[in-house]
């Protein structure tokens, strides 16, 4: 039997952490949250995750850019698929008024913008799930 | 299910990169009320709030206007003697009012904020012409033609520019603004 996939989110927001959650274990992944950059980093040093969802405005400003970039410099890590979802255009558009997020700082990663369709949310998942898996085998 | 977190908690992670202890190491002994000199406007003090925060009054905190009075002179982090960074859960209080959108729409804060930044990403400076406009309209008849009459001599003395100024390289000041803040069109 295929072992069930293990995700992580980090986002700092409990109750979208908990509706991607309900979402993501209903479809039968494995699903582990951090509410800060750093548990978020200590809980992908310590265990293998088959993908991570990641959100960008975090504890000071756009801390999840710096979590991507710290991913993307470690070589182990970087292989790890990444969904980035973000409500940046909400909270940062008076700043750029009409310009898209561009998700410019990973080389394996999708975006997604709040608020997330929960059905296009796992088809991301399985689309992402699957390119590593071709990628490994 | 996972334990859901707590509002203090919430508040712990949008300040973890701070330099502080946590804020739970409050001893409650007032030195960052008494030391503020915003105190008097606020509805609660520093001391009170921080309090507040330790016992998840998360609506009473939010209501409370002491977050956005905070003028961060940093005088309360700075005397702390459990060493909290009192002025960055200032900040981390207005950033969660901010991005979950909880403030009153009348506040000025987050609207004032808001024109800083714009200000700064277009030219590289603050531009006071532009930002007076977000308070002084809250201001009485008195107050509003004293602060007028306080900037044209000013501007008279050339203490405000009339024009607003550009930095010099504006062009690698903002893609490097890019660079933090992922949107904008890709070059």
């Amino acid at each position: 039997m295929d072992p069930r996939k293990r995700i992580l989110i980090i986002d700092d927001d409990p109750d979208y952490v908990d509706g991607m959650k309900a979402i993501l274990e209903k479809a039968d992944y494995e699903v582990e949250a951090a509410y800060n950059p750093k548990d978020g980093f200590k809980a992908l040093e310590s265990k293998p995750y088959d993908l991570l969802l990641l959100d960008i405005m975090m504890g000071r400003g756009a801390e999840g850019v710096m979590v991507a970039r710290k991913i993307n410099k470690d070589p182990e890590l970087r292989k790890i698929p990444v969904l980035i979802i973000t409500g940046i255009r909400e909270q940062m558009a008076f700043l750029f008024p009409g310009q898209p997020v561009h998700p410019r700082f990973l080389p394996t990663d999708e975006l997604l913008e709040k608020p997330v369709d929960p059905n296009l949310l796992l088809e991301k998942v399985s689309a992402l799930l699957k390119m590593a898996e071709e990628k490994e085998a | 299910m996972a334990d859901t977190i707590t509002f203090s908690q919430e508040i712990s992670n949008l300040m973890y990169a701070a330099h502080g202890s946590p804020l739970n190491n409050c001893i409650q002994c007032g030195t960052c009320s008494g030391t503020c000199p915003a105190v008097e406007f606020m509805d609660q003090t520093p001391r009170r709030l921080i309090g507040m925060i330790n016992a998840d009054l998360k609506e009473d905190v939010l209501d409370a206007n002491t977050s956005w009075v905070c003028a961060s002179c940093y005088h309360c982090t700075v005397r702390c003697p459990a060493k909290i960074d009192i002025a960055g859960a200032m900040y981390a209080v207005k950033r969660y009012s901010i991005w979950n959108k909880t403030y009153s729409d009348d506040l000025v804060g987050p609207v004032f904020s808001e024109t800083f930044m714009k200000t700064i990403v277009r030219s590289g400076r603050s531009y006071e012409p532009i930002l007076a406009p977000t308070y002084i309209f809250g201001f009485g008849a008195k107050e509003f033609f004293q602060e007028v009459q306080g900037a044209t001599k000013m501007m008279l003395k050339g203490r405000i520019p009339v024009l607003p100024s550009k930095i010099k390289r504006l062009k690698n000041f903002q893609s490097m603004i890019k660079h933090i803040i992922p949107m904008g069109e890709e070059e």
